[in-house]
């Protein structure tokens, strides 16, 4: 299928020249400071070539993954896998480089519109994409199950997916990211989705961070919600060597976004998560709530900013950050953020590094439990409130396999 | 079962308990009463062994063991149970799962199985019944969201469930409208038998309305000032605390 | 709510009052900076030999060093060329011997100010060291509190007559590189208070600096070290003002405090240098690096700061705790208004097992001015059980202003225990409404509002400074319910 997509290849020309002036981010710019990304370059990955087929051990990861009650986008090293996917019939959705021409009409006014503060690695993600999901829910439509975009790595190299979703004004969706790779494998999975709610759309995103444990993963996802549109995220960190997630959205009129997030990090590994909302216009209303456990020599670092802009009257926000240290080669860096721009708001933002609650412990132990197993208890149900959040039953289980594989001791059977 | 003797206890340097004696028996009900700041709340929380309070006198028995030494797990597996003035809330841990835990935590103490999955779940259920409570607040995060009615119903809930020897209600009718409190009540009378004893701490007669006790003591300034039976209660209802005060 | 507004603004407006010139005799170095004019300096302080070696080793440093990066501030580039880095009164001698010499015209400056320095008329129970333009021409009480071994002097006078104790502690707690400010400070700093506490001693007074730029042209840059050791308290107070001038000038102070066991310091300040008009022009850059080291065990230093003038304000008190159970306060209300910025906050530096710190921030903004506070909290791996409590708070009066709340939290121990909140909110129309309901006045609504607001920092200011505090937010007090 040789397709005429040259209005692309301009932005992945523009995004190289990018690229290759300014590479990864260094720690001197202010949203990298804790987290050093060097190491990617010193691997000198190559990018992936689309493999033949996956040996028995890469398919029953790939299966142990893939949930049963969802439609399915697989890529594998960024490549559209077309014939393990299973799409639904009832909406546009096609790879996003069938869409550059199928869909240009769609895509092409909004590609790259929802991106603030572009960096090495949306560049890198623009200039070297290999393929992408591309997803459009017309106006009043419903996605009668929700849609799982796996990105599943088996090579040691690095590949890039870009992604864009479009809900017309009051559509609504479910979709699910989930990121995996071939167990020990190292490589970097980079991948940009760009979210556009029209008016009124309701959309629940889960992403699931499961790569490999030598793995650096990059993800973005920038969201532009018009007016009322309401935007649910849930963002589980939980895999890979060196992991950043960028979450952005930007809200007009009366939209709703509610951010959750949770980083588990153990051993050696660091989970830096940054979100940015944006309040542009006025009556929108905002919550976040990130949660993290670092165990060993684990290093997490949750940068959180909320915008208001001049217009943005009567805004609602809070944004709250708690964190458990396990281990005393644990560290936390957290930078929660307020800058204001307009008067009649109510903004609030709480932080908490620590141990935990005293009273909690104790309710616990006047009831005949022992102090250990009642830490025990409060850590994996400091983890397990998030968890809790997840209403895809088949994806509740497949986390909640995860939590239980951290906090054996703590958990409720 | 329970012998308090002299029992002196501070927070940080200020003397709280000033010398306080009490013996209860298995099968009787004492209530506790007193104006605010008498040292109510302190007595249950060193009952129960809340860090925070210094024991600097006394001693407290309980079934012939020294109480205070124990921890307060051990306390809990030994019987004692403290239905608190103000439940914690705990995200993430379902109710059902903390009943479990803590119930297979004393049976084990005890020397017992632990319970039968099946067994636990119709057992639960049917006291969750007899508190006239929806078998949805067990799935529910431990006093999560719960009101304040809700939140004391799921102690005494615990309570039935735990079959305690020593059971210490602390303002366990403060917050209660009638009807919560007259559930509430009827709960802890079906658990009333010849070898459980209560200490109902209250700053009010209403409890007592519903759930007669055998004694009434008057804590005032760290002490029993006065002891009597249920009259007691009454005749404090209609004069207050002040004129013991003075005596 | 416009209506309200304006009563608020009309509170927050009012005229700088400390804006008048004193027409005095100066003695003026030409405006530049290079080695020959550090050497003259030094030689018209009358320094000993260290001192120049050190100011020219720090002048070196500083070339080397690129301006900093502004964050949150909008700023025009300064041109270092055009100051003048000394202006001191004429004199017949090298500076007055008792107050009979100042000249007439300072004392009713400091006079008008309210820090009276006449024998008569000086404030009870506070020693004042009164600093104009680049040096102090007044220290009261001086006999008094050498009496219990307390040195309480200018700067100056001590770098000669106690050079011991100057090279034992200055710029111990401030490195010479620590940042662009200290390093030009350390260059061509002219005078200051230093005050030394020995050992066991409580020092029996408040003991304050007033620091008055009363000249064009010039920067100020004072320099503060004051040293308590093992066991001994002071409590001390700095206030400032400048007259009313078109053009920016430069305040680039040094503030080292070096607290040694179960010492205890305590630091206020009242920062009232000229804002600026209401078209932002004219008014003082203030860029002061504060900072206390906690060197010993069971140590303390609060910092307590109202700043309502200037209009750049950039400082950071912070707190190295060093000693075991040290602790360390940052108690802080910052008001901008019109064109003003202000970018203010703390750093807590956690080293020692068991150290405790405290940040309470109450901003206010208004008109078109930008708060920020900007604050670090490190609690480094051999801080076991440290514990950090930070609330930060912000009022926006006028929908053209900003408020921000950046803060920094980086933990390295698993027993530390933190807590940060911030709220931003305006005064809402319940509250106000509420209040009228109730009898009061908007004008007094407000006024009660706002103070209730900044109470939590109010309380740890001594006396006379919270008086000064409140009405130099325009705030009466009157009819509040407490």
């Amino acid at each position: 299928m040789k397709t005429d997509m040259s209005w692309l290849n301009t932005f992945r020309q523009s995004d190289l020249t990018h690229f290759e002036q300014t590479s990864f981010p260094s720690q001197r710019l202010e949203d990298w400071r804790y987290t050093n990304v060097s190491a990617i370059e010193k691997k000198q990955f190559a990018l992936a070539s689309q493999i033949e087929k996956l040996d028995d051990n890469a398919k029953s990861r790939l299966a142990a993954f893939t949930l049963n009650d969802c439609y399915h986008g697989i890529f594998i090293d960024g490549f559209f896998q077309a014939s393990l996917s299973t799409l639904p019939e009832s909406i546009t959705v096609c790879s996003i480089n069938e869409a550059a021409t199928l869909h240009e009409t769609l895509l092409a006014p909004v590609f790259n519109q929802a991106i603030e503060s572009p960096h090495g690695f949306t560049h890198f993600t623009n200039a070297h994409f290999s393929d992408g999901i591309f997803v459009c829910i017309n106006e009043n439509s419903q996605l009668d199950k929700p849609l799982q975009i796996i990105h599943f790595a088996t090579q040691e190299a690095m590949s890039a997916t870009r992604h864009v979703v479009i809900l017309q004004n009051n559509a609504t969706a479910t979709l699910i990211e989930t990121f995996i790779g071939v167990e020990t494998q190292t490589y970097l999975t980079s991948s940009v989705l760009e979210i556009f709610l029209r008016d009124n759309a309701d959309l629940t995103l889960y992403k699931v961070q499961q790569d490999s444990d030598k793995a650096y993963h990059f993800g973005g996802t920038y969201v532009q919600q018009a007016d009322n549109a309401r935007f649910t995220h849930h963002n589980f960190a939980l895999g890979s060597v060196l992991a950043r997630s960028e979450i952005i959205s930007h809200l007009e009129t009366g939209a709703q976004c509610e951010l959750n997030g949770l980083y588990l990090g153990a051993n050696r590994q660091h989970l830096d998560n940054l979100t940015r909302i944006v309040h542009a216009k006025p009556d929108a209303v905002s919550r976040e709530y990130y949660k993290g456990i670092l165990n060993n020599r684990a290093r997490g670092v949750f940068q959180g900013r909320i915008v208001v802009d001049e217009d943005a009257q009567r805004t609602d926000s809070q944004m709250n950050n708690r964190n458990l240290l396990l281990s005393s080669d644990a560290e936390i860096d957290t930078k929660p953020q307020l800058e204001i721009y307009a008067d009649d708001v109510k903004c609030a933002h709480g932080v908490t590094v620590g141990q935990l609650d005293e009273k909690s412990i104790f309710y616990l132990q006047s009831r005949g439990i022992d102090e250990d197993h009642a830490k025990h208890i409060l850590t994996f149900a400091f983890a397990n409130e998030m968890v809790d959040k997840i209403t895809v039953p088949s994806l509740h289980d497949c986390v909640f396999t995860q939590l239980l594989a951290r906090f054996p001791e703590g958990a409720e059977r | 079962m329970l012998k308090i003797k002299d029992l002196t206890v501070n927070i940080g340097t200020k003397e709280i308990l000033k010398g306080l004696n009490l013996n209860v028996k298995a099968g009787e009900i004492h209530a506790i009463m007193g104006p605010n700041g008498a040292g109510k709340s302190t007595l249950s929380h060193v009952l129960s062994g809340k860090s925070g309070y210094e024991v600097t006198g006394g001693s407290v028995t309980y079934n012939g063991k020294d109480l205070l030494e124990m921890p307060a797990e051990i306390r809990a597996r030994e019987g004692v149970f403290l239905a608190f003035q103000y439940p914690v809330e705990i995200a993430g841990v379902t109710n059902v799962y903390l009943l479990k835990a803590a119930l297979n935590a004393i049976r084990k103490h005890k020397g017992l199985s632990e319970v039968d999955a099946m067994d636990f779940l119709t057992l639960v259920k049917s006291k969750t019944k007899a508190l006239d409570m929806d078998e949805k607040f067990l799935y529910r995060a431990v006093n999560e969201g719960f009101s304040g009615g809700e939140k004391k119903r799921n102690e005494i809930l615990q309570m039935a469930m735990l079959e305690p020897q020593m059971c210490i209600l602390d303002e366990t009718d403060s917050g209660l409208d009638i009807d919560a409190l007259r559930i509430v009540a009827d709960g802890v009378n079906a658990l009333r038998s010849e070898n459980r004893a209560f200490i109902m701490v209250t700053h009010y007669q209403r409890l007592l309305d519903y759930i007669k006790p055998d004694f009434v003591h008057v804590l005032a300034d760290g002490k029993i000032v006065k002891s009597g039976g249920a009259e007691l209660a009454l005749e404090l209802e209609e004069k207050g605390y002040g004129w013991l005060e003075q005596a | 709510m416009s209506a309200n507004n304006d009563e608020i603004n009309n509170l927050l407006n009012q005229d700088y009052k400390q804006g008048f010139i004193t027409d005095i005799q100066a003695d003026t170095f030409p405006v530049g900076l290079n080695e020959e004019v550090i050497a003259k300096l030094s030689k018209v302080k009358n320094e000993p030999e260290f001192m120049l070696e050190y100011r020219l080793k720090a002048f070196r440093h500083w070339q080397t060093m690129p301006s900093p990066d502004w964050a949150q501030l909008k700023i025009e580039p300064i041109d270092y060329q055009e100051i003048s880095y000394y202006s001191a009164p004429k004199s017949k001698d090298n500076g007055p011997k008792s107050l009979d010499e100042i000249d007439p015209e300072i004392l009713e400056a400091y006079k008008k100010l309210g820090i009276p320095l006449a024998e008569q008329e000086q404030l009870a129970g506070i020693a004042v060291d009164a600093v104009f333009d680049s040096v102090s021409v007044a220290t009261t009480f001086k006999s008094k509190l050498h009496e219990v071994g307390v040195i309480f002097c200018p700067i100056s006078e001590a770098i000669r007559e106690h050079s011991e104790l100057i090279k034992q502690y200055l710029s111990s707690v401030v490195p010479v590189g620590d940042n662009f400010f200290a390093a030009l400070n350390s260059a061509v700093f002219t005078d200051g208070s230093f005050v030394y506490i020995p050992k066991g001693v409580r020092c029996p007074m408040e003991l304050s600096t007033y620091f008055r730029i009363n000249a064009s042209n010039t920067g100020q840059f004072e320099r503060t070290l004051i040293i308590a050791d093992e066991g001994s308290y002071v409590s001390y107070l700095e206030g400032c003002s400048a007259p009313q001038r078109d053009e920016n000038q430069l305040h680039a102070a040094v503030v080292e405090l070096v607290i040694l066991k179960d010492a205890q310091i305590k630091y206020s300040t009242v920062q009232n240098w000229y804002p600026g008009d209401k078209e932002g022009k004219g008014g003082i850059y203030n860029f002061v690096t504060k900072r206390a080291d906690c060197r010993g065990e069971n140590s303390k230093v609060s910092w307590t700061q109202v700043e309502t003038g200037s209009a750049i304000t950039w400082k950071y008190p912070s707190c190295v705790l060093t000693g075991d159970n040290s602790v360390g306060e940052f108690y802080s209300v910052a008001v901008t208004n019109n064109l003003q910025q202000a970018d203010t906050g703390t750093k807590m530096i956690h080293i020692g097992k068991n150290s405790t710190s405290t940040i309470i921030s109450k901003g206010i903004s208004a008109g078109r001015a930008q708060n920020t506070y900007r604050g670090l909290v490190k609690i480094l791996k051999s801080a076991e059980n440290a514990r950090n409590h930070t609330q930060c708070d912000s009022l926006l009066v006028g929908d053209k202003c900003g408020a921000h709340t950046f803060p920094y939290v980086e933990v390295k121990q698993p027993t530390a225990q933190i807590e940060h909140e911030a709220t931003t909110s305006k005064i809402s129309e319940d509250q106000l409404f509420f209040c009228q309901q109730r009898g009061l006045s908007a004008e007094d609504a407000v006024s009660m509002i706002v103070n209730g607001f900044c109470k939590q920092v109010f309380k740890e200011l001594p006396m006379e400074f919270a008086v000064e505090a409140q009405a130099l937010l325009g705030l009466s007090l009157e009819g509040s319910v407490g």
